[in-house]
């Protein structure tokens, strides 16, 4: 193995490490990438566990001062009537948004090195996702009603309005809710039934047999099923670029200046790429390290992510430079304010901190070397969090301060609430992400166990007869 | 009465050549189980073109079709609404609407489609299960199974043994 993999890297300079340490056999395989699962709890994961439950009670608390008391505990006011709430909103959609790029995107344009990360990554959307969704519902001041919101053939003969971007979120999350659910859920079946069949107690075999549903890997089956997949995936790669785009639309069909600009929908985009990278590198460095998956999540996998997170940084800091010269070129003195009032308003902390974390701290990863220090990538991927939870509250909540009027400004301070709410989510969506460690297998392993065989197949060819071949043996799989 | 005769083999290349020999034979509905998708497997057993896209591409113009038509009828038509003095029927507004359903009925039909009408999942129980050996068949373990009529099984297991299978078992439908 080791001599292949060696001619490998000097064939194919782009090539620079492996995204398979070694060729393991399938059960080896099966077996590191179930042990999680079936092995015994560990207790670290119990502790983190704990701690994060703490968290989530204040979560719990939080909603139920927000749902029984009223909306009046947050520090919203008119005229910022959209704070943290739609802040922590469009920042966990946009997290969600990086795992189905990995999982969709990529797997159309066949990058290997997806593979051992996408199960991962499909998960945290779905619990970015399922923590996004509940904002927008719990900010309605009257969320038992947020029904009103779906058309219903009602008495009072009322319908949405459709000409408004409200409902078309409405429409936006759920499918794409349902969308990142179902996609999930389709990759997961043949490795639930690894599961049911590696399972070591009976509660087990019969928990995962009746969730695959009884698949037994039947070719007339893998046949439909990867089509099926494929397709999923072709549907999500535009889904996740309508979903931010409309969740831009929000602000950017609006009048307030500041929010009323073309450049919103690409570059919410970029901004949700980038902080999903940065999140999906925030989970899986830790992960990957109590797992030990760092035979399928490798220093390749870590490198990559940092140059994506490196290209949709410079994207978003393309943004940044454009709104300012907009801002400027329009003539308008109200856009003009609004961005003199971010950098030296009473929120310049805030940009400044946005800045710093989006634009300065992501270009250490131009320097090779230290896109393969884990310390390092762990650390600005926490900032890229921060940074980009930052730029959403600039945008909405401290454009909000300052509207037409002077008459009518008003500055923004969040309660204990409004932190249970931020800080609580995190804490619910790492008790979800932790259950889900525990109880399915993160890592794809019928997916692994397909790249192995092309990655020995590609060996073979470069074995035997250099660089053209080892690159027709990729075109011939294509 | 139907059995089902299933053979485990060590190596692709023998699993597809059995297939292929026993698609020959005729008399037999075949199969083969992999933990991952098999290259070359829908040539061995002769399988038709996938008909999932044809599924998905009805589905999505349908949603797309209702997306819109229910924009129209709500908005448009049943309770007009004067937003910015737009005409009540705006299409370039009821876009988003129509994109985001015609992408769920499409993934609806797709999954729903894929487990109860090509799988026919729910099926926790199928005669394969019933050898015990098979649990291989979602780890490292690559099998054929062969559903023929009873009074053929013997002659197919033995066919199987001579193609090389490491594992041979019978199992008649009824138990």
């Amino acid at each position: 193995m080791t001599t292949a993999t060696k001619t490998i890297e000097r064939v194919d300079p782009l090539e620079t490490s492996p995204v398979l340490v070694g060729r393991p056999d399938d059960r080896a395989l099966t077996d590191s990438l179930l042990e999680p699962v079936l092995g015994p709890t560990k207790k670290g994961w119990l502790v983190m566990l704990v701690l994060f439950g703490g968290g989530m009670a204040f979560w719990l608390l939080s909603l139920y001062m927000t749902l029984f008391v009223g909306i009046g505990v947050w520090g919203n006011n008119i005229p910022v009537a959209w704070a943290y709430d739609i802040t922590n909103f469009v920042w966990w959609i946009g997290i969600g948004h990086a795992g189905t790029l990995i999982s969709a995107i990529l797997l159309l344009f066949q990058q290997k090195w997806r593979t051992s990360i996408n199960r991962f990554a499909e998960a945290m959307t779905l619990f970015a996702v399922a923590m996004a969704g509940a904002y927008p519902v719990i900010h309605l001041g009257r969320p038992w009603l947020f029904w009103w919101l779906i058309p219903y053939p009602a008495t009072t003969q009322i319908w949405p309005n459709f000409k408004s971007a409200l409902p078309w979120d409405v429409f936006a999350i759920s499918t794409y809710a349902t969308v990142s659910f179902l996609f999930w859920y389709l990759g997961l079946i043949p490795d639930l039934a690894t599961l049911r069949d590696a399972a070591r107690t009976r509660a087990q075999r019969v928990v995962y047999g009746i969730m695959s549903f009884g698949w037994r890997g039947s070719a007339r089956h893998w046949q439909h099923w990867r089509i099926g997949y494929l397709l999923m995936a072709g549907l999500s790669t535009p889904l996740v670029v309508s979903v931010h785009t409309i969740v831009s639309f929000d602000f950017a069909i609006s009048q307030l200046p500041g929010w009323h600009t073309t450049i919103f929908p690409p570059y919410f985009v970029a901004g949700a790429i980038f902080s999903g990278f940065a999140m999906v590198m925030t989970l899986m460095i830790p992960a990957r390290k109590v797992f030990k998956f760092e035979h399928v999540v490798t220093a390749r996998h870590l490198d990559n992510m940092a140059k994506v997170i490196l290209a949709t940084g410079l994207m978003v800091t393309y943004g940044y430079v454009m709104e300012w010269f907009i801002a400027w070129y329009s003539g308008s003195e109200a856009e003009w304010f609004a961005f003199y009032n971010r950098v030296v308003g009473d929120y310049k902390l805030v940009y400044a901190m946005q800045i710093f974390c989006n634009v300065v701290a992501p270009q250490v990863f131009w320097v090779p070397a230290l896109r393969r220090n884990v310390m390092v990538l762990f650390l600005v991927s926490v900032l890229v969090n921060f940074g980009m939870w930052a730029e959403r509250f600039v945008i909405i909540a401290v454009t909000l301060t300052r509207d037409f009027i002077p008459g009518s400004w008003a500055n923004y301070t969040p309660t204990w609430v409004d932190w249970g709410l931020l800080f609580g989510s995190m804490s619910t969506f790492a008790v979800l992400f932790l259950l889900f460690l525990r109880f399915l297998p993160a890592i794809p392993i019928s997916e692994v166990k397909e790249l192995r065989r092309e990655l020995e197949h590609q060996d073979h060819h470069a074995a035997g007869g250099g660089q053209a071949v080892a690159r027709g043996a990729h075109a011939e799989r294509a | 009465m139907k059995s089902y005769v299933l053979g485990e083999f060590g190596a692709e290349a023998a699993l597809l050549d059995a297939a292929r020999t026993l698609r020959a034979r005729g008399g037999a509905t075949l199969d083969l189980h992999s933990p991952y998708p098999l290259h070359g497997a829908e040539e061995a057993l002769g399988l038709r073109k996938s008909t999932v896209p044809l599924v998905a591409l009805v589905a999505g113009i349908t949603g797309a079709v209702s997306g819109y038509l229910l924009q129209w009828y709500t908005v448009g038509y049943a309770w007009p609404l004067n937003v910015g003095n737009r005409p009540p029927h705006s299409a370039p507004a009821f876009i988003p609407v129509t994109f985001e359903l015609g992408v769920l009925f499409s993934a609806l039909a797709i999954f729903v489609g894929l487990l109860a009408v090509y799988f026919g999942f729910p099926r926790v129980h199928h005669p394969v299960f019933e050898v015990e050996a098979f649990r291989s068949a979602s780890i490292d373990g690559l099998w054929l199974s062969a559903e023929v009529e009873a009074g053929d099984a013997d002659a197919v297991a033995a066919e199987l043994r001579r193609l090389g299978a490491r594992l041979v078992s019978v199992v008649p439908e009824g138990k």
